[in-house]
């Protein structure tokens, strides 16, 4: 869900601290589970997609960002409906669909380096027992925020080239050059961590 | 600022990709020529630490590029062949804010030097955009950017103009021109050469020209024609 894809904007989620919004994102997931009456649950879910519309980021692309997730939700909520009750089953659909929007309006008012930040400050507990270092942990998480798009868009030339020889694209023709080629790339990119002093205390 | 090589050289893996050389860089504008796999990068790379001489040292201001590494690393800012790959934020004004991090600095001045720098490149409305889908100029200006906002003394490019289309190479160019910091530029794009004060050709991993533009091309032709 956290794919680095905020948008632009001033909106009073934009301006609530990140920290803020991962607590309470957090403490509603919790609470939502503690919740089965259907009529507060689609009031919930109907606040949360007012939270999601009010960060401006605009119906086509709310609709593009969720429909995925809400989809599954829908079916996990249709399997509910077979094998429990209808009631059951809009109480699923509704805490999830909440929690989708309510995650999507976080994910579209927070920066990439605001949850970054976040993450090393959950981790400093770990890093004085030693086990790792924060900073790293939370530049990896930037990392693969960046070149997930990078790798996917490489994974589709790769296909294409092997389709273009008039060879089928089969999962190990394709991920073996895949690999290969993400490691060397990994090389300069650690090499540009250093670079660029990403590292430095 | 004056970088010194004294009988540097490196070898990967017993291969010696530069054998030892000794000189010192201190000219505003500097070139370097030659085939691929001539040793261009590995020399540029030496200058800020990213490679580590296996015989010899090299120093930049006076500070050894092993020893002082960080310090030195600080004076030399790299753009690699592909910039792509040293943007590690998705989006410009994270990754350029990013490189300000613990050298503490406030929010604000950190937020006040990132819209300088994209200011002074000229690309103030990348601010937000996302890296990936940056085109081959704008990354150029974008990693140009990013590393600038630190402050090294000497930019280093490792073929800037390589990929790029004849319009945003002449904006390339002229972003490097107009640069008030030292330069050292690796190119194929021999015309980028012509006002520059030195030009050092390499050839198999020895320094085959160390001369003004004029006579290192010369000699870069004669070596490309055989
Ligand atoms: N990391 C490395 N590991 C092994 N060999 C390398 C490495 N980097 C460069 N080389 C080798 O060193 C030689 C010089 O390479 P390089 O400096 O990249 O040349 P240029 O930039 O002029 O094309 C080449 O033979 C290359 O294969
Ligand atoms: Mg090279």
């Amino acid at each position: 869900m956290l794919t680095g894809l905020d948008i632009e904007g001033t909106t009073l989620l934009h301006r609530t601290s990140a920290r803020l919004k991962l607590i309470v994102l957090f403490a509603v997931a919790a609470g939502l589970f503690a919740v089965s009456n259907v009529w507060l649950l689609v009031a919930f879910a109907i606040i949360a997609a007012g939270l999601y519309a009010s960060t401006g980021i605009g119906l086509r692309e709310a609709f593009r960002r969720v429909r995925f997730v809400l989809f599954t939700v829908l079916l996990v909520a249709l399997a509910n409906y077979l094998f429990h009750s209808l009631s059951d089953a809009l109480a699923v659909l509704f805490r999830l669909g909440t929690l989708v929007l309510l995650a999507a309006a976080v994910t579209a008012t927070t920066t990439v380096s605001a949850f970054m930040d976040e993450i090393a400050v959950l981790l400093r507990p770990l890093e004085r027992l030693g086990l790792l270092r924060a900073a790293d942990v939370s530049l990896a998480v930037g990392l693969v925020l960046r070149f997930a798009p990078e790798i996917l868009a490489r994974y589709g030339d790769i296909r294409e080239a092997h389709r273009a020889r008039g060879l089928r694209a089969r999962p190990l023709g394709v991920l073996v050059p895949l690999v290969i080629l993400t490691l060397k790339d990994a090389d300069t990119i650690a090499m540009a961590i250093d670079a660029r002093g990403f590292r430095r205390q | 600022m004056e970088i010194v090589f004294s009988d540097a050289s490196v070898s990967f893996a017993g291969r010696t990709a530069l054998h030892p050389l000794s000189l010192t860089l201190f000219e505003r504008r500097i070139g370097i020529i030659g085939l691929n796999g001539s040793g261009k990068t590995t020399f540029a790379r030496l200058i800020n630490g990213l490679v580590r001489p296996t015989t010899g040292r090299v120093t930049i201001g006076g500070l050894d590029t092993v020893a002082d590494e960080e310090a030195a690393r600080g004076r030399a800012g790299f753009i690699f062949q592909n910039p792509q790959h040293q943007m590690i934020l998705p989006v410009l004004a994270e990754d350029i804010a990013f490189g300000l991090k613990n050298r503490g600095l406030s929010a604000t001045e950190i937020a006040g030097r990132t819209e300088a720098v994209l200011q002074r490149f000229g690309i103030p409305h990348l601010a937000r955009r996302r890296i990936h889908e940056l085109s081959g100029g704008e990354t150029q200006l974008a990693a140009i950017a990013s590393v600038m906002v630190t402050g090294p003394d000497v930019l280093i490019l490792d073929e800037p103009t390589n990929q790029l289309d004849l319009k945003n190479r002449r904006l390339i160019e002229k972003t490097v021109a107009d640069l008030p910091e030292q330069a050292i530029v690796i190119t194929h794009d021999l015309g980028l050469l012509d006002s520059f004060d030195r030009v050092l050709l390499f050839h198999q991993g020895r320094l085959a020209a160390d001369a003004p533009p004029e006579d290192a091309i010369s000699r870069y032709r004669e070596i490309a024609a055989c």
